[in-house]
């Protein structure tokens, strides 16, 4: 009989600046059970197990271990007693081969003589008994995604690990390797391990786990055995109450302008990040893409902003293919600070970036110094930025205003397709409001609209059709099951 | 920042046991005390603005070029090939023509060098930083063969190129005088660069890949074809510091002809802001320590090395300011 273990989380609260991550969350996991946990973005599932694997310190509550708190906010000290997280995104050293990445966690310290070989016996063992051929000397880099999750599971069980969290770590593999980590999920269970489990897709979770946890806006929902639920139910308690639907306002005949076919696109690792989609957009028609991140959604928009080659498929305006200036695209990223604003340019120059191809800016190479500051200018004003002098830099303004910097450059090009990816994140409520009534605007103009958003009020409110995207592939709206891969 | 530079000169005085007040007199007769000294001070700024302007668009694009010793000292070679082959004995070219020519070819010689860079970075991905480092001591290493091979002085006694006629070198206005009239080239480039990189659309787009390449990619500008440019005209400028210090200082080349001007245009750059503007005034800067070292060491015991830890120094502390405002300055986003 295997030793079970068991972990207890007691009334855990964690509030950053101003949201409420975790609000006494009580949550008990036990030995020999696959435990999920569900929940949207921004549901607490990852501050909830940064505070169980040590990352972050809760504000509040207690987590113990077989009776005993574990060493809160130290994760190095969490890894010893057995408390092992792999991580969505890997750990590994890709210059390293897979025989040293195994043995890098065995290092007892930094002087040690490493021996990778000798390291990393242990878990190449484990490997083999679970049926993995590795080889030890091969470099990382090369390894596809599905083995490269295996040398990160090895990394955490290859100890004596009693607590195994596993994040979402179905959403990079395909289904016979899902197929692969389930057995190996079982193997564990069977061990008396507690294993859990953060996912997004329903119908992973109801055929692995033998618990579920849903949480939403960093409350505890509902905790239920497997027998005791299925997938509406989860999906309603994830969203709580649907947002009113906007009805379809797209009228029949309004003209055709994208049509994208069996659009392919690879994401930055060479995955299939967007899978044969196909869909149309129409002038005056918002499109709304909604899903939770990392399905591919930024890869979309950058197909059909251009700033991403596509891997196969057609992309069409009015029935032609895209070319380099046809058509006029605006582009409002995701990430405004990383792909939207440098920084420490003056907002006067991030704004420059959008107007480069008008002739009034430039006399041949040269720039038209006041002109381009007059125009500026002109913006800050009409979209009210909080800010006197268009020399300021940009890093100085709140979030709301680099946002309206971004949104007021493009918009000031009349696009003809304006492709938007979660646009209010981060913003306040006035922000928002006014970010919306722009995009309605553009609608307005005759743009045809891609509005890709994780946020369900937004999306609903803002939509005139909806969609949504699951693992690259596009799902038919339907409620709350669609978020999550659709009912299945 | 004038005011943090003396501070670091009277420091560094005291820790080499230097008497502050007199030495401080010295540094200062020996770089602004009458027209030798100013001409001292002007003619070593002069290759120390090309190759603080070559770092100024360089590093403005996000290219950390480390090797404008080696694109000077190429640029110094295709000078001197260009004299040796082309232009001495030949009585078509005027003599000005003739400095012209040879100043072209240096700066094309540094602009090819880094150029090997741009593209082992671009197509290749090797980190400009380490690319350009080696190709220093690549090009030091041609320059001892060429000026004991096939550039070579045709008594062939000592590793030296032959002398240039005095209608190749840069005009002086007095032969007492150090100074040439080369001097104001370098003060044009930076106006030139000055306005490239704040007037024209090109430069706009350097300072952007530079700043935020995710966001020039996310507005679809070619980041590598940016960088190269960067490179091009970096490794220009520090060709024609090559230039500007063979045909109107050294009048050949030897093994010693590479005197650190690439690798200090580092220091001119970063004091200067990475502003070509400023870079003058901090060219000038480090002109002055040299010219006025070069007087402290005359008449006292401490050598001409002197200023290099001064300038060691100098940089560090600018580092370590620039890194504490940043730090003040970077914004912070909730959520």
């Amino acid at each position: 009989m295997p030793v079970m273990s068991h972990l207890e989380v007691r009334n855990v609260t964690k509030r950053f600046a101003n949201v409420q991550a975790l609000d006494d969350v009580s949550i008990s996991f036990h030995g020999g059970e696959i435990h999920a946990v569900l929940g949207e973005n921004g549901a607490g599932k990852s501050t909830l197990m940064s505070a169980i694997s040590g990352f972050l310190t809760p504000d509040s509550g207690s987590i113990l271990l077989d009776g005993a708190s574990i060493p809160i906010g130290k994760a190095h000290d969490c890894k010893r007693i057995g408390i092992e997280m792999i991580h969505q995104h890997f750990t590994l050293v890709p210059e390293f081969t897979v025989a040293e990445n195994l043995a890098l966690v065995r290092l007892k310290g930094l002087v040690q003589v490493s021996n990778p070989a000798k390291l990393s016996a242990g878990a190449m063992a484990t490997g083999k008994s679970l049926g993995w051929a590795l080889e030890p000397e091969s470099s990382t880099r090369r390894l596809p995604v599905g083995v490269q999750q295996r040398i990160e599971i090895l990394k955490a069980i290859s100890g004596d690990a009693s607590v195994l969290i596993f994040d979402e770590p179905t959403a990079v593999l395909s289904p016979d390797e899902v197929e692969e980590l389930f057995h190996v999920l079982r193997q564990l269970k069977s061990e008396g391990k507690v294993v859990v489990l953060i996912a997004h897709k329903l119908s992973e979770v109801l055929e692995i786990s033998d618990k579920v946890t849903v949480l939403r806006h960093g409350k505890l929902i509902a905790s239920a055995l497997r027998s005791e639920v299925d997938a509406d139910m989860l999906a309603s308690w994830m969203v709580g109450e649907m947002p009113p639907k906007s009805p379809t306002r797209t009228s029949q005949d309004a003209q055709l302008a994208v049509t994208a076919s069996k659009l392919t696109v690879l994401g930055d690792r060479g995955e299939f990040a967007i899978n044969d989609i196909t869909f149309e957009i129409k002038k005056g028609e918002i499109f709304g893409i909604g899903g939770v991140d990392g399905n591919g959604q930024v890869e979309l928009a950058e197909a059909l902003a251009q700033v991403r080659s596509i891997n196969s498929g057609e992309l069409e305006w009015e029935g032609k293919s895209f070319s380099k200036d046809i058509p006029k695209i605006g582009y409002v990223p995701q990430d405004r600070q990383r792909d939207g604003l440098a920084l420490r340019m003056s907002i006067r120059d991030n704004m420059l970036v959008s107007g480069l191809h008008r002739p009034e800016f430039f006399a041949g190479p040269f720039l038209k110094v006041r002109s381009v500051t007059n125009w500026a200018k002109e913006l800050i004003k009409r979209f009210s930025i909080k800010v006197e002098d268009p020399h300021e830099l940009a890093g100085s303004l709140s979030g709301g205003n680099q946002q309206k910097v971004v949104v007021s450059r493009i918009l000031d090009n009349d696009p003809e397709l304006l492709i938007i990816v979660n646009p209010t994140r981060g913003l306040d409520i006035k922000a928002t409001q006014y970010v919306h009534e722009q995009i309605l605007s553009a609608r307005g103009a005759g743009a045809a609209v891609l509005l890709i958003s994780a946020d369900l009020d937004e999306l609903y409110a803002l939509s005139d059709r909806t969609v949504f995207l699951s693992r690259g592939r596009m799902v038919e709206d339907q409620g709350a099951a669609s978020l999550v891969g659709g009912a299945s | 920042m004038v005011i943090g530079l003396v501070a670091v000169l009277v420091l560094t005085l005291l820790v080499f046991r230097l008497p502050v007040i007199e030495s401080l007199k010295l540094l200062i007769s020996g770089a602004f005390g009458d027209q030798f000294a100013w001409s001292r001070t002007a003619v070593k700024a002069c290759p120390l603005l090309f190759t603080g302007l070559g770092m100024v668009v360089a590093w403005r694009a996000g290219m950390y070029n480390i090797g404008g010793e080696g694109q000077f000292v190429m640029g110094g070679i295709c000078g001197a090939a260009v004299a040796k082959f082309v232009l001495v004995g030949s009585t078509a070219i005027p003599g000005w023509l003739g400095s012209l020519v040879i100043l072209v070819a240096c700066g094309f010689g540094g602009a090819a060098w880094a150029w090997l860079a741009a593209w082992l970075f671009v197509r290749r991905g090797v980190a400009v930083v380490i690319s350009t480092i080696l190709l220093n001591f690549v090009a030091i290493q041609f320059l001892g063969y060429c000026v004991s091979g096939p550039l070579q002085q045709k008594k062939q006694e000592v590793p030296l190129t032959d002398t240039l006629p005095d209608a190749l070198m840069l005009p002086k206005p007095s032969p007492q005088m150090d100074l040439h009239f080369g001097v104001v080239l370098p003060v044009l480039a930076a106006l030139v660069v000055f306005v490239y990189l704040y007037r024209t659309r090109p430069g706009y787009r350097l300072r952007l890949v530079g700043e935020n390449a995710d966001m020039a990619r996310a507005n679809r500008i070619d980041a590598a074809k940016v960088q190269i440019q960067a490179m091009l005209i970096s490794g220009t400028m520090c060709g024609l510091a090559g230039g500007v210090e063979y045909i109107g200082v050294a009048g050949q080349l030897g093994t010693d002809f590479s005197q650190q001007w690439g690798f200090l245009g580092i220091p001119v750059a970063l004091l200067g802001g990475l502003h070509p503007l400023f870079s003058i005034l901090s060219a000038i800067v480090f002109g002055a320590l040299f010219a006025g070292s070069e007087n402290l060491a005359r008449f006292t015991n401490a050598g001409a090395t002197l200023v290099y830890v001064i300038q060691a120094v100098a940089v560090l502390g600018y580092v370590g300011i620039k890194a504490r405002s940043d730090a003040v300055k970077a914004p912070v986003e909730a959520g």
